[in-house]
C-alpha cells in the first residue's frame, strides 16, 4: 500500500537558542514531533513563549533546527523549493506600507514566478475571496488591522500552495474581522488546502481546527483528532427544540428507569458571547 | 468551490533579484529621496552666483567660475551619494525584520541571496538614476555658461587686441573646463565608490542589530578608506614592520578588505579641467567590481545562516 506523502512532517525537533555568554542555551522546542496530512486543519495550541511560533520558523527554514527534521511534502524545510508549496501569514504582519493591497499581491506573486493575465487573474481572484475589492488600490498604511490579516492571508495564498501557515490570524482583530478569518479558514479547508496555524485562542481552533496538538514549555503534552481529544466518552447529549416541560419529566423518567443511566443536567444551551455580538451587528446593519 | 491546484514555479534567480530591486527602488523613491533633487539643482544654479576671491588675470574668471560649478556639483554629488548608499541601505534590512515583511519574503521561495542582490541593486539604482538627472542638470548649466563664458571671453581677448594664437589656446581652455567626456567619467567614478559604500553597509547590515550600528561603522570604514593607502605606506616602510614578508602580507589582506578611496581622487583633477584616461576608469571599475562582490558574497555566507 502506498502512503500519503504528508503536508508537514516534523521529527523529535529541538531549538536552542543562544543566551548571554556563560549561561545555558534557551531550549524553546524539545523534542517536538508533529505530522499533518494533506487537508487537514492542525491547531498548534499553547500559551505565549511555550514555542509555537518557532516552530512553525523552523518548518519554514527561518530558523535551523539545532536537532531534528522538517519537511514539507517530502521536502527538506531548510531547502528553498520546499517554500513553493507553503503560504505563510506571520503574526501581526506589517507590509510595505506604500504599496496598495493590489501592488502587493502582484509583488508577492512576481516573487512566485507569476505573470501577466494570470497573476491579474489570481489577484483579483484573492482580492474578491478576502472581502477587499474596495480597498484593492488603497496605500497599505491605511488598512485596519483586520484588513491588514486579510492582506496577508491573500498574499500567503497567492501561488496556490497547498500548504497555508497560520501564525495567531486573528491576535488584535475585532470579532467581526475575526470571524471573517475564521470563515476563510474553513473556505480553505473546503478547497483541499491544507492549513497549519498557531493561537492561544481555544475557542476559535475549536471551531476550525479536526486536529490539535497541546505544546507547553517547548514539548507536546497532547495530540490528536479534536473530537477525539474533547469528547467525554461517558456522556451523550441531545438538544430538544420546542420541549415541553411534560416531555422532559418523561425523559428523565425513563433515565431514572434504566440501569447505570444518570441525567446530568437539564436547561437551554447557551449560544456563545461571539455569536451574540455578530447577531447583534448584522441586525444593527440591516 | 474548486479544489487546490498547483502552479508551476517559473521565477528565475534573476527575475526575482530584479523584482526586489524594483520595489526596493520604488520603496526608496516613496520615502521622498528626490526631494534632494531640488536641493542640488539649487546648489548647482546658485554655484553660477559665488564670487570668491581672485588673484589670476581676468582671462581666469570665467574657468574659476566653471571650475566653482563643477566643484559644487560634485560636491554635492558626493555627499548625496554616500549619504544615500550608506543609510538607505543599512535601513531597508533592519526594516523588513522589525516590520516582519521578511519572513513573508523568505517563506516564498526566495534564496537569501537573491533578497539580498535585490536590495543592494535596489539602492544601486536610485543612486544611478539620481545621479544621471544630476549629471544632466549640471552638464546642461555648465553648456550654457562654458557657451557665455567663451563669448565674453572672445570680446576681452579682441578687444585686448590679443593674438589668434592666444585667443584659440584661451578658448580651448575654457572649453576644457565645459562639459566633458571626463567629467562623465567622474560621475561614474561617484556611482562606483556609491555602490563600494552601498555594498559595505549591506555587509555590516546583515549582523548589526540596529540601523544606527550600520550606519556610523560604514562611515567610519569609509573616512578610514581614505587614509588606508598612506597608513599602509607608514607600516611598511616608516615603521617597525619593515618589508618582511608577514609585512606584505598583512597589507595586502588590510587592502583587499578595506577599500581604499584614494584613488577615486581623479574626480577632483577632473574638476581641475584635467582628463580622465579611459585605463583610469577602467581600473576603478574593476576595483568597484572586486569590493562590491567581495562585501555582497560576506554578506551573503552571514545572512544565509541568519535566525529570524
Amino acid at each position: 500500500m502506498v502512503e500519503t506523502l504528508a503536508a508537514v512532517e516534523i521529527r523529535d525537533l529541538v531549538k536552542d537558542f543562544k543566551t548571554s555568554f556563560r549561561r545555558k542555551p534557551l531550549r524553546a522546542v524539545d523534542g517536538v514531533s508533529i505530522r499533518i496530512m494533506p487537508g487537514e486543519v492542525y491547531g498548534l495550541i499553547g500559551p505565549n513563549g511555550s514555542g509555537k511560533s518557532t516552530t512553525m520558523k523552523a518548518l519554514l527554514g527561518l530558523v535551523a533546527p539545532t536537532s531534528g527534521q522538517c519537511s514539507i511534502f517530502g521536502k527538506d524545510s531548510l531547502k528553498v523549493d520546499s517554500r513553493n508549496d507553503v503560504g505563510f501569514l506571520p503574526e501581526n504582519p506589517y507590509f510595505y506600507k506604500h504599496l496598495s493591497g493590489v501592488e502587493t499581491l502582484r509583488f508577492y506573486g512576481k516573487l512566485c514566478g507569476l505573470g501577466g493575465r494570470k497573476l491579474a487573474d489570481r489577484v483579483g481572484e484573492l482580492l474578491a475571496l478576502v472581502d477587499l475589492e474596495g480597498a484593492r488600490d488603497r496605500r497599505i498604511g491605511g488598512y485596519s488591522k483586520g484588513m491588514l490579516q486579510r492582506i496577508g492571508l491573500a498574499q500567503a495564498l497567492i501561488q496556490e500552495p497547498r500548504l497555508v501557515i497560520l501564525d495567531e490570524p486573528t491576535a488584535g482583530v475585532d470579532p467581526l474581522g475575526s470571524r471573517q478569518i475564521r470563515d476563510l479558514i474553513l473556505k480553505l479547508r473546503e478547497r483541499g488546502i491544507t492549513v497549519f496555524l498557531c493561537s492561544h485562542l481555544l475557542e476559535q481552533v475549536q471551531e476550525v481546527c479536526d486536529h490539535v496538538g497541546i505544546i507547553f514549555q517547548g514539548r507536546m503534552i497532547r495530540e490528536g483528532r479534536l473530537d477525539d481529544l474533547i469528547a467525554i466518552e461517558d456522556q451523550m447529549e441531545i438538544v430538544l427544540r420546542n420541549a415541553s416541560p411534560e416531555l422532559i419529566s418523561k425523559i428523565a423518567a425513563l433515565v431514572k428507569d434504566a440501569p447505570d443511566a444518570e441525567l446530568v443536567r437539564t436547561g437551554k444551551p447557551r449560544t456563545t458571547l461571539e455569536r451574540l455580538f455578530l447577531r447583534e451587528i448584522r441586525d444593527e446593519e440591516r | 468551490m474548486s479544489t487546490a491546484t498547483h502552479i508551476p514555479q517559473k521565477g528565475s534567480h534573476t527575475g526575482r533579484i530584479l523584482i526586489i530591486a524594483t520595489h526596493a527602488f520604488t520603496q526608496l523613491v516613496r520615502m521622498k529621496v528626490f526631494y534632494f533633487l531640488a536641493i542640488f539643482a539649487i546648489i548647482t544654479i546658485a554655484s553660477n552666483f559665488f564670487n570668491l576671491p581672485q588673484h589670476e588675470g581676468p582671462e581666469s574668471v570665467g574657468t574659476n567660475v566653471l571650475s566653482q560649478i563643477k566643484g559644487w556639483s560634485f560636491g554635492t554629488m558626493h555627499i548625496f551619494s554616500v549619504v544615500l548608499s550608506i543609510v538607505a541601505t543599512a535601513l531597508l534590512l533592519p526594516k523588513d525584520v522589525e516590520d516582519r515583511t521578511l519572513y513573508t519574503i523568505l517563506a516564498k521561495p526566495v534564496p537569501r541571496f537573491d533578497y539580498l542582490a535585490g536590495k543592494l541593486l535596489g539602492v544601486m539604482l536610485l543612486i544611478f538614476i539620481s545621479l544621471a538627472l544630476m549629471d544632466g542638470l549640471m552638464t546642461l548649466v555648465l553648456q550654457i555658461r562654458t557657451s557665455m563664458v567663451a563669448k565674453e571671453q572672445m570680446e576681452m581677448a579682441t578687444t585686448l587686441g590679443w593674438p589668434q594664437r592666444e585667443i584659440d589656446a584661451l578658448r580651448a581652455e575654457t572649453f576644457s573646463n565645459g562639459p566633458s567626456w571626463s567629467m562623465q567619467g567622474a560621475v561614474i567614478a561617484v556611482f562606483l565608490r556609491a555602490s563600494i559604500m552601498a555594498s559595505l553597509a549591506l555587509l555590516i547590515s546583515t549582523f548589526s542589530t540596529s540601523t544606527l550600528f550600520t550606519t556610523i561603522v560604514s562611515f567610519m570604514v569609509y573616512f578610514i578608506g581614505h587614509f588606508q593607502a598612506d597608513a599602509r605606506d607608514v607600516y611598511l616602510h616608516g615603521g617597525q614592520a619593515g618589508e618582511g614578508m608577514i609585512a606584505k602580507v598583512t597589507s595586502l589582506l588590510f587592502a583587499l578588505v578595506l577599500p581604499d578611496f584614494q584613488i577615486f581622487n581623479v574626480i577632483d583633477a577632473v574638476i581641475q579641467g584635467e582628463t580622465m584616461p579611459i585605463i583610469a576608469l577602467g581600473k576603478l571599475t574593476l576595483v568597484a567590481l572586486y569590493y562590491a562582490m567581495f562585501f555582497t558574497i560576506a554578506s551573503w555566507f552571514i545572512f544565509s545562516d541568519k535566525e529570524f
